[in-house]
C-alpha cells in the first residue's frame, strides 16, 4: 500500500469499518511512514474533538415538556 | 412486543441526544423540539411495530432522520443535494503545521486542536449541505456504523462511505473558515 492508498482508505480504517486484511496493509504501510501515521492520528484527534464540540446541555424543561407531550397522547391510539 | 409505559422511559433516554442532532440538522432550537416531538410521537404510535431487542436507537434516529427531511425539506430554498467542490486530503492537518514552527510535533497539534472552540465546530457541521452533513452528523457524532447509517438514511453503504469522506473534509475547510473569520472580528 503507498500514501495515496493510505489516505483513501484512512477514514475506513479510523471507522473501524476496514477488512482484516486491509488493516494489515495499512499497519504496515504506516509503520514505515510517520508522516501518514501522523495524519492519521491527526485525524483521530480531530474525530473526537468534533464529537465533543458537538455536546449540548438539554434544558431540563424541554425533557419535562416533551415527556408530558407523549403521556398526553397516551390514550390517542392503542 | 414492548410494553407501552416502559418504551416511553426507553425512548426518553434517547431525548437529550436526539435534541443535539435535531439542533444540528434544523439549526436552531425551536425547529429541532418541533421535529424532536414529532419524532417522538411517531415512535411512541409506531412502537407495535418495533421489535424489541433490536437497535432502538437506529430506529429512533430513523425516524428523526426521516421527520426533519420530510418537514423542512419542503420549506428550504437552499438545494439540499449539494456537490462539493475539490477536496484535499489532510486539509487541516496541513494548514495548522504551516502555522505551526517547523516540524509539529504531536503536542503542537493538539494545542492547534484546542485552537477551534464548540461554536466553531458546530458552526462547521451546520454549514454542511444536508447529504454530507447527516451522515457526518451520525457517524462522528452519534457513533453509528456504516451500516446502521445506510438503513437510517435509506442508502447504500457506499454512498454514505463516499459522503463521508467527502463531508469530512469538507467540514475541515469550513472549521478553519470559521475559526479565521473569528479570530479576525475579535471576541
Amino acid at each position: 500500500m503507498n500514501c495515496d492508498e493510505t489516505l483513501h482508505h484512512l477514514y475506513v480504517y479510523l471507522d473501524g469499518e476496514a477488512t482484516m486484511v486491509r488493516r494489515w496493509r495499512m499497519r504496515r504501510h504506516l509503520r514505515r511512514c510517520p508522516p501518514c501515521e501522523d495524519g492519521l492520528v491527526f485525524e483521530g484527534r480531530l474525530k473526537v474533538r468534533v464529537r465533543e464540540g458537538c455536546r449540548e446541555e438539554v434544558p431540563r424543561e424541554l425533557v419535562e415538556r416533551l415527556r408530558t407531550f407523549l403521556e398526553g397522547h397516551a390514550e390517542d391510539r392503542m | 412486543m414492548a410494553d407501552r409505559a416502559d418504551f416511553t422511559d426507553q425512548v426518553m433516554e434517547y431525548a437529550p441526544q436526539l435534541y443535539a442532532a435535531a439542533l444540528r440538522m434544523t439549526r436552531n432550537p425551536a425547529d429541532a423540539e418541533d421535529v424532536l416531538q414529532e419524532t417522538l410521537l411517531k415512535a411512541y404510535r409506531g412502537y407495535h411495530t418495533f421489535i424489541p431487542d433490536t437497535n432502538l436507537k437506529a430506529w429512533l434516529y430513523r425516524i428523526l432522520t426521516n421527520t426533519f427531511i420530510n418537514k423542512y425539506r419542503r420549506q428550504s430554498r437552499r438545494p439540499h443535494e449539494v456537490e462539493l467542490g475539490e477536496l484535499e486530503d489532510l486539509y487541516l492537518y496541513k494548514r495548522l503545521g504551516e502555522e505551526g514552527t517547523s516540524g509539529a510535533t504531536r503536542s503542537a497539534e493538539d494545542e492547534a486542536l484546542d485552537r477551534f472552540v464548540d461554536a466553531d465546530i458546530k458552526a462547521a457541521l451546520e454549514s454542511l449541505p444536508e447529504n454530507f452533513r447527516i451522515p457526518v452528523l451520525l457517524a462522528d457524532v452519534e457513533g453509528f456504523s456504516y451500516k446502521e447509517i445506510a438503513e437510517i438514511m435509506d442508502v447504500p453503504i457506499g454512498t454514505v462511505m463516499s459522503r463521508l469522506h467527502r463531508g469530512r473534509k469538507a467540514l475541515q475547510q469550513a472549521l478553519w473558515r470559521f475559526a479565521e473569520d473569528r479570530e479576525a472580528t475579535g471576541p
